[in-house]
């Protein structure tokens, strides 16, 4: 039996919405890790009674160093694949299975959910869709991997990659961070259709135009002062 | 003596004073500043040192030359500072990262 675990960062989300997206986990035979970074609502009381691994910030670091602390955690429980999924509803628990083939049959290392390969269903909205356009080839700028989407939270690591990539960026610019690691450790990945949902509370909680320019920022000075 | 020469004066007092309390046994340091409160003192006090100086320069005014090196070590100042800021930034993180995985919770226990 292969060991599972998936992080979930969690930073001041509404209770009801996090619950409901930890209960759609748990009945899979995967460990699930919340890594509250530093909300002011309680998460342990949101996820009572859940099967659920709680790691708690003391302070509020950001999601980049949320999502570290649950890869160190999984590396630390011998875990054999590592899921990354957003707390606030965005992604389904049945795209779960389908990231983690690959990883099993030794295909490639990372695998990236998109939302814009055939076999996502789900409409993006405009706005988001041009900043995601605009991120993709910011991305592909630093790292050199031109992707079909940019930010998404849903991804699978193999055991090595969890292993080899370590995350300093503890801000949004941990996805590009993410890219930037696959290529210098020459790790294998590949893209696969995940649906998105939008709901108004997702679109609340998503990244804004501005935090786009505070990434871009982010990027540039990691490039200097690594 | 001027009154701007004064009030310049009281604030390299203050500084180096400030400075001097603050120093442990960084020579490095200790070398560049004084060097810098010495430069700072002796053009305050004989301003056209900056005159001629910024005329060998190739600068106009002696008060553009002094703006214009403020300006690089400003910047040199602020990229020392992000970087420390950052180093800092790390070892937070690595301690509440720490101190997370050793007091995980496992809720199905509890």
């Amino acid at each position: 039996m292969k060991k599972v675990f998936i992080v979930i960062p969690v930073f001041n989300e509404e209770q009801t919405i996090l619950r409901q997206v930890v209960e759609s986990l748990v009945s899979m035979p995967f460990t699930v890790v919340v890594v509250d970074d530093g909300s002011y609502n309680n998460v342990p009381q949101a996820l009572k009674q859940l099967p659920v691994r709680v790691l708690t910030h003391a302070v509020n670091l950001g999601q980049g160093a949320a999502l570290q602390t649950g890869f160190a955690y999984a590396v630390k429980h011998n875990a054999d694949a590592v899921i990354s999924f957003d707390a606030d509803g965005q992604h389904f628990a049945g795209d779960i299975e389908r990231l983690l083939l690959p990883i099993f049959n030794n295909e490639t290392d990372v695998v990236l959910g998109s939302r814009f390969l055939p076999g996502s269903k789900e409409k993006v909205p405009p706005l988001k869709r041009m900043v995601l356009q605009i991120a993709r080839f910011v991305n592909f700028v630093f790292t050199g991997l031109l992707l079909s989407d940019a930010h998404n939270g849903l991804r699978s690591f193999s055991r090595k990659a969890i292993e080899t990539i370590v995350v300093t960026e503890n801000r949004m610019a941990h996805a590009s961070e993410i890219l930037f690691e696959i290529k210098k450790n020459k790790l294998r990945y590949k893209e696969l259709p995940v649906q998105v949902h939008y709901s108004s509370y997702s679109s609340k909680k998503g990244q804004s135009v501005a935090n786009g320019v505070q990434v871009l920022f982010d990027l540039v000075l990691h490039k200097f002062f690594k | 003596m001027t009154g701007i020469q004064l009030v310049l004066l009281t604030g390299v007092f203050f500084i180096s004073f400030y400075l001097i309390v603050r120093w442990k046994k960084r020579s490095l340091d200790v070398v560049l500043f004084s060097l810098l409160i010495l430069a700072a003192v002796l053009f305050i006090l004989r301003p056209n040192l900056t005159q001629s100086l910024a005329n060998k320069l190739g600068v106009g005014r002696g008060a553009d030359l002094v703006f214009y090196t403020s300006i690089l070590i400003f910047w040199f100042v602020i990229i020392k500072l992000y970087a420390r800021m950052r180093n800092m930034e790390q070892k937070i993180t690595d301690l509440v990262r720490k101190n997370a995985i050793e007091k995980a919770e496992d809720h199905s226990s509890s």
